[in-house]
């Protein structure tokens, strides 16, 4: 019995860990996707970009938490150019998230010097859960608490700038870009803002990823859009009664859930390849059930 | 209102699961069952009488090779007398060229504490070492090229910190012979290889060291994605006298098109595996992946002896242990000379 425990409990804590290095990405799908109503396809590309700078220079030897503000950026750099072709070429919303998609698989390859895969898991090599910090907690939590850490201070500074005018902005110009510019503000930077606020997150959160598992691969991105999305949707629909949570905590619980039922889909004991189709008709279950609470306020996708 | 909603969400919820465990409960253990016949009736009484291994099986995506190497990595544990519903049992999971999900996969074998994960492919190996490597779980790796690159092992031949394995290499030696043999006045040999696949390069650098010995130049045409390989077989057919195939993803996926340019230039293709010579190459003299996990599951048996997994050193599959396929209407199409030697031992198709 004992062993059934604690299994239950490390299983909790893995969930816990990898829901929340995943929960950046989500908070970054939720204001493209939810705050600015953006289906940005960049992120499978700006997720592994935020991993491949971090691997590059972490095996040079730099801070690995220098490394995160400096993914954040990168991540934000992108974001700020998918901005810049939608709003300034005016190519539509999917095709320009498309376009930057694939000009960063290039780039990432570029970063990365052309090998599709690098590791960092020699010792020598500092990751944030390996440093001073890790020392200070047991070893046994500290992965997990370093990375609650890292998100709680994302989501306090997220939230901070939610207050700020510019996040006010970023809320108004999503629900009604009129309005933005009755204001006399330009809508098309604040888009390009929130575009390039979401990819530092999701980049941010390919930086964690990749000193979480010691390794970039080119392949990473595939499927972050699904992951993130997921993750705000689950969280917006299952938390929506919840009023004194914030948007922004109820996405990470979302993310949370979400590794919560890829946990219990692989415990079922299925065939691994019916993985993909169990996840699938989740996310359609959370999408009928959320087009049915949330009916008028998103009718596309 | 609401409430009755949501009541209704979670009826359906619970539904849909509930369809799919009893849908593919079944299917699953079929699954697992494969090659093992009798396992129902035996395993109730060997459960008591013994230890029963909990092995986890983490292969990176469905291809045929590296079901192979499951396939050989479960026979070669029972070779060594641990079979599968007697004292071994397998949690199989495979993540479907999924990054994200491996890492899962990977977590999930470290949260369960198995006796010892089996990793089959880079990825697989590198997401699982990293997060297994403090639950002193060891870790035997299969089909990873490079385990140097992917620090794993310090060097060839060493095991790292609880991890050891067998990487494949391509008979390049054996496959050169073949070439040699079947067309002896070709002296150009062509290879179509992806960019960004570093295992390319080294199989290309290995033909490079190896060729000259038959007298044969090799001569390379490199593409970054699909989209290039029409033109790149085309402009390679134009040169060379035969090309070969490492087992680059990119190309093995998209064989047709090489294969169409190749024959229009009457230039025949060799694989690098059997499965492109069912699909149409002349022949191949390449790596029997049963056998790559054979020697895996030989060496997962001894870590589960207990035999220190430090001392047991990271290896190569044994080059002797190749597969030589003819496919004979391709063969007889191109004119080529099949020896006595090679068409003894050799595996036709079709």
């Amino acid at each position: 019995m004992p062993n059934i425990l604690n299994t239950a409990l490390n299983m909790s804590q893995s969930v816990l860990e990898q829901g929340l290095i995943y929960a950046l990405l989500a908070l970054g799908l939720y204001v493209s996707y939810s705050v600015l109503n953006f289906p940005d396809l960049s992120v499978d590309g700006t997720f592994p970009l935020g991993s491949a700078v971090t691997a590059v220079l972490i095996a040079r030897g730099v801070n690995p938490w220098l490394c995160l503000p400096i993914s954040f950026l990168c991540g934000a750099a992108a974001g700020m150019i998918t901005g810049v072709i939608h709003v300034k070429f005016r190519v539509t919303n999917l095709l320009s998230g498309i376009l930057m998609m694939t000009a960063l698989y290039s780039v990432n390859l570029i970063i990365s010097n052309g090998s599709s895969s690098l590791f960092i898991m020699s010792p020598a090599m500092g990751k944030i859960f390996t440093g001073r910090l890790a020392g200070v907690f047991p070893p046994v939590v500290s992965k997990l608490l370093i990375i609650l850490i890292c998100v709680a201070a994302v989501k306090l500074l997220f939230d901070l700038f939610m207050k700020t005018k510019c996040g006010m902005m970023l809320m108004v110009c999503g629900a009604n870009e009129q309005m933005v510019k009755s204001l006399s503000v330009d809508s098309g930077k604040i888009k390009m803002l929130g575009l390039a606020l979401a990819n530092g997150l999701v980049a941010l959160s390919g930086c964690l990823m990749c000193q979480y598992k010691y390794s970039f691969n080119v392949g990473d991105g595939t499927g972050s859009m699904v992951i993130g999305l997921a993750s705000v949707i689950i969280g917006m629909t299952v938390l929506h009664k919840v009023k004194f949570l914030k948007n922004t905590t109820k996405v990470i619980f979302g993310s949370v859930i979400y590794y919560a039922c890829i946990k219990i889909a692989l415990n079922l004991g299925l065939p691994p390849h019916f993985l993909k189709l169990i996840i699938a008709a989740l996310f359609l279950l959370m999408l009928i059930f959320n087009n049915k609470i949330l009916k008028g306020v998103k009718e596309d996708a | 209102m609401k409430f009755f909603k949501k009541s209704r969400f979670f009826a359906a919820a619970a539904l849909t699961l509930t369809l799919a465990l009893g849908g593919c409960g079944g299917s699953g253990n079929q699954d697992q069952d494969a090659g093992n016949q009798n396992q129902a009736q035996t395993q109730d009484q060997d459960q008591e009488a013994g230890k029963v291994y909990k092995i986890g099986i983490s292969q990176f995506a469905e291809h045929a090779s590296l079901d192979n190497c499951r396939e050989g990595f479960i026979q070669g544990l029972a070779e060594a007398g641990f079979v599968e519903g007697e004292n071994v049992e397998f949690d199989y999971q495979n993540s479907a060229a999924d990054m994200s999900l491996s890492t899962t996969i990977a977590q999930q074998f470290v949260d369960k504490g198995y006796d010892l994960v089996c990793a089959i492919a880079t990825p697989a190996a590198t997401n699982f070492y990293a997060l297994g490597k403090d639950a002193g779980i060891p870790l035997v790796y299969c089909a990873v090229s490079d385990p140097v690159v992917a620090q794993l092992v310090p060097e060839m031949g060493k095991a790292g910190e609880g991890v050891t394995g067998v990487s494949d290499i391509i008979p390049v030696e054996k496959q050169l012979q073949l070439i040699h043999s079947m067309f002896p006045e070709a002296t150009k040999l062509g290879i179509l290889y992806s960019t960004n696949e570093p295992n390319s390069e080294t199989q290309i650098a290995l033909y490079e060291e190896k060729a000259p010995a038959y007298g044969i130049e090799i001569v390379t045409e490199g593409v970054a994605d699909a989209t290039y390989i029409p033109m790149a077989a085309e402009t390679l057919a134009a040169k060379v006298d035969a090309i070969t195939n490492l087992t680059d993803n990119l190309i093995v996926e998209n064989l047709p098109v090489v294969l169409e340019k190749a024959t229009a230039a009457n230039v025949p293709v060799f694989g690098s595996e059997e499965e492109q010579v069912k699909n149409g190459c002349i022949a191949s003299e390449g790596l029997d992946y049963i056998a790559l996990g054979k020697q895996t599951g030989a060496m997962a048996a001894k870590v589960l002896s207990g035999e220190d997994i430090s001392t047991i050193g990271s290896e190569y599959v044994d080059p002797e242990q190749s597969k030589l396929t003819i496919n004979k209407a391709v063969a007889e199409s191109f004119g080529a000379v099949i020896t006595d030697e090679y068409a003894a031992r050799a595996e036709y198709t079709e």
